[in-house]
């Protein structure tokens, strides 16, 4: 099996180089790059084209989030994992919307990490327990402030499968192909399902699964 | 640039305690006004009284002039209504005598003589009523008048016992050699009588009119001396005047003055204390905080190389340090989050104050909620965080002191004013009692932008905290913080 080539990008050198050493211990894990700031990371990626980029988001010249924005728009390919000191939903939606797969936190135990990088080469999403665990405390007590029903329920049976699949970052074209439906049906129901959900992002309805427990 | 900062406020501080040698001043002109009143008073009484004076004095001679001049006039009036009666009695008699004298038939004699005899009652009557003559020269020519009539009615007396010869034979020469020189005397006497008569008329005339002269002088006199002291008076106060508007007017702008400096130095304090939270966040958080999460990493390492080997006490060891920098970390993540939310630099305003709505609820039982229609990044720095301050702050007092169960806060942008607002259900207190630090903090972050601050809050019915800020759209007023 081919080794998951990784960039790793933060400002700090004992970091950096902790974290390669955990890496590198890992069967099928290949650190190929390094960068001490955002726009190298850039420039590394572009130079490297690697499987994964795992990005701090405080970061002098371009910022983590920047800079997955800009890696993720010229290699669509490489997977970003952001690995941040931030726990607030905030900068998790942010991160998302700038094309992140996985978000932890720099806290978060090493298998979180190995199993952040595995999930996100396969185009999966991911989130370190802290996180989900926050992000689902939050809309819990948000729902049950509210009183407000659980719009969850609103959706039929394939639209949730169909939320999972797209939480799980699969692309219309794969969810048809899985679930044997036309383009176009897929699209349909993603519309409806966003519009019930009141979503109105991709990153925005991750968001809502991760809180739901839909994924982690 | 802390330094620099420092250095600046304490001039400003400096301008401000030399502001106090000037406020010395205004205690002696208080002294000073003191005196002045006096003066204004003695000014304006004097005004007063000299008027009054005046006034009373100027009646008063008139009455004077007025009663002497009737006095002088009656006197004069009466005099000569006598001396005619007189005069005229004297002719009369004259008349009745010459006719006594040649009248032969002895019965019209007669009825001559009784009418000489009323005649010289009359006369008698007439000088009686001239009255006694007060002075010289009057007085001794009425008394030779007196006297010289006396003679001529004695001289008179023998014709009446003369019979009708005697009469006809001697009656002319007596009335040529007797009646007619006396009588031509005593006129004479009577002219002169009138003359000095009509000429004490005239020294009385001469007398009102010096009474007269010499009220005019002096209400000439009294009227110079008010204009005088009018004009004084007039003069010093609207000096007086003129100062103290001087005074009250260096007085406001010194007043003006040193709140704008106040205000400076609490705004430059406020942005010197952001910017000192900010450095301070950004160090823990980027420093400490990663150097603690690399220390972590580090640790696993060197748990997953030595693990095995370890014996089960290291490992409990190492399980503990772990543990502790784990916290560590957190502790340092919160601490920089409570001095300066890295949201806000880093993801703008609504994200921050979401983050601090969720805080809040998590703490408290409050549910907070955020509601705005503002895009990303577009407010400038010294905006984001006087807004993101004042919800904290208005946030912190709704946790402290309301008991309120939700807590709105608004943003929305109504052509060139940003308007901010918090609301809550709690119970309310008494605006006008109450002005905690918190609120005054509030009203300075919000000045100091050029905002508007309102509060309205009722016993029992909630508090809505009502900021008006202007704004002409992004960045043109910005406050570099």
């Amino acid at each position: 099996m081919k080794p998951i080539r990784i960039l790793l990008a933060d400002d700090h050198t004992i970091m950096r180089g902790g974290l390669r050493l955990l890496l590198e211990r890992q069967a099928g894990f290949s650190v190929v790059s390094e960068a001490s700031d955002g726009r190298q990371a850039v420039e590394q990626a572009e130079a490297t084209k690697p499987d994964v980029a795992v990005l701090d988001i405080a970061m002098p010249n371009l910022s983590g989030i920047e800079a997955a924005a800009r890696i993720s728009e010229i290699l669509p390919q490489t997977a970003i994992v952001i690995l941040s000191m931030h726990s607030d939903e905030g900068y998790v939606l942010r991160a998302l919307k700038a094309g992140a797969k996985a978000y932890l936190l720099k806290d978060s135990a090493e298998s979180d990490l190995i199993q952040a990088i595995r999930a996100a080469s396969n185009g999966k999403a991911f989130f370190s327990p802290e996180i989900s665990r926050i992000l689902v405390e939050d809309y819990v007590r948000e729902m049950g402030r509210r009183g407000a029903e659980d719009s969850y329920q609103l959706l039929t049976p394939r639209e949730r499968e169909i939320l999972q699949l797209l939480a799980e970052g699969k692309s219309n074209k794969d969810i048809a192909t899985q679930l044997n439906l036309s383009l176009y049906t897929v699209e349909t129901h993603r519309r409806n399902l966003q519009e019930k959900l009141n979503l109105h992002s991709l990153a925005e309805l991750i968001l809502y699964a991760v809180r739901k427990g839909i994924i982690s | 640039m802390t330094t620099h900062e420092t250095a600046k406020s304490s001039s400003t501080a400096d301008a401000v305690s030399k502001e106090s040698p000037n406020r010395a001043d205004g205690r002696s002109s208080d002294r000073l006004s003191f005196s002045a009143r006096v003066t204004l008073a003695l000014g304006f009484g004097g005004l007063l009284a000299i008027m009054a004076l005046a006034g009373i004095d100027g009646i008063r001679v008139l009455r004077q002039i007025i009663r002497s001049d009737n006095m002088i006039r009656r006197q004069f009036l009466s005099e000569n209504h006598a001396l005619n009666d007189i005069r005229s009695e004297l002719y009369l008699s004259g008349t009745y005598v010459r006719d006594y004298l040649l009248e032969p038939d002895p019965e019209r004699a007669e009825s001559y003589r009784a009418s000489l005899k009323e005649v010289h009652g009359e006369m008698d009557a007439a000088m009686k009523s001239y009255g006694q003559p007060p002075v010289a020269p009057q007085a001794t020519h009425y008394a030779e008048l007196a006297e010289q009539l006396s003679r001529y009615w004695s001289t008179l007396d023998p014709i009446f016992r003369w019979d009708a010869a005697q009469r006809r034979a001697e009656g002319y020469a007596f009335l040529r050699d007797e009646v007619f020189p006396r009588r031509a005397a005593m006129l004479e006497l009577a002219s002169r009588i009138e003359a000095i008569n009509e000429q004490q008329l005239n020294e009385g005339n001469q007398r009102v009119d010096q009474l007269l002269s010499a009220l005019q002088t002096r209400l000439g006199v009294t009227l110079l001396a008010a204009l005088l002291l009018g004009l004084g008076t007039a003069a010093l106060s609207t000096q007086k005047i003129l100062r103290l508007e001087a005074q009250a007017q260096a007085q406001y702008r010194e007043v003006v003055e040193a709140r704008g400096q106040l205000k400076e130095l609490s705004t430059r304090l406020v942005q010197a204390q952001e910017s000192e939270r900010r450095v301070l966040s950004r160090e823990l958080h980027d420093e400490v905080g990663q150097a603690l999460s690399a220390a972590l990493v580090e640790l696993r390492n060197l748990s997953s190389e030595l693990g095995p080997s370890l014996t089960e006490q290291s490992n409990g060891h190492l399980a503990a340090v772990k543990s502790l920098v784990e916290n560590s970390v957190r502790v340092v993540r919160n601490m920089a989050l409570l001095l300066r939310p890295s949201m806000l630099d880093d993801l703008g305003l609504v994200p921050a104050l979401r983050w601090q709505a969720r805080e809040v609820s998590k703490r408290t039982s409050i549910d907070v909620s955020v509601a705005t229609e503002l895009g990303p990044d577009e407010l400038p720095d010294a905006y984001k965080t006087s807004i993101y301050r004042v919800v904290q702050e208005a946030l912190n007092n709704c946790a402290r002191h309301s008991q309120a169960k939700t807590v709105r806060v608004k943003i929305r942008r109504e052509s060139s004013r940003l308007i901010l607002s918090i609301q809550d259900d709690g119970q309310g207190f008494d605006v006008a009692q109450t002005k905690g630090l918190g609120l005054l903090g509030i009203q300075e972050r919000v000045a100091s932008l050029g905002g508007k601050c309102e509060i309205h809050s009722e016993l029992g019915g909630g508090t809505i905290l009502a900021v008006e800020l202007p704004w002409n759209d992004v960045g043109s007023s910005e406050v570099h913080a």
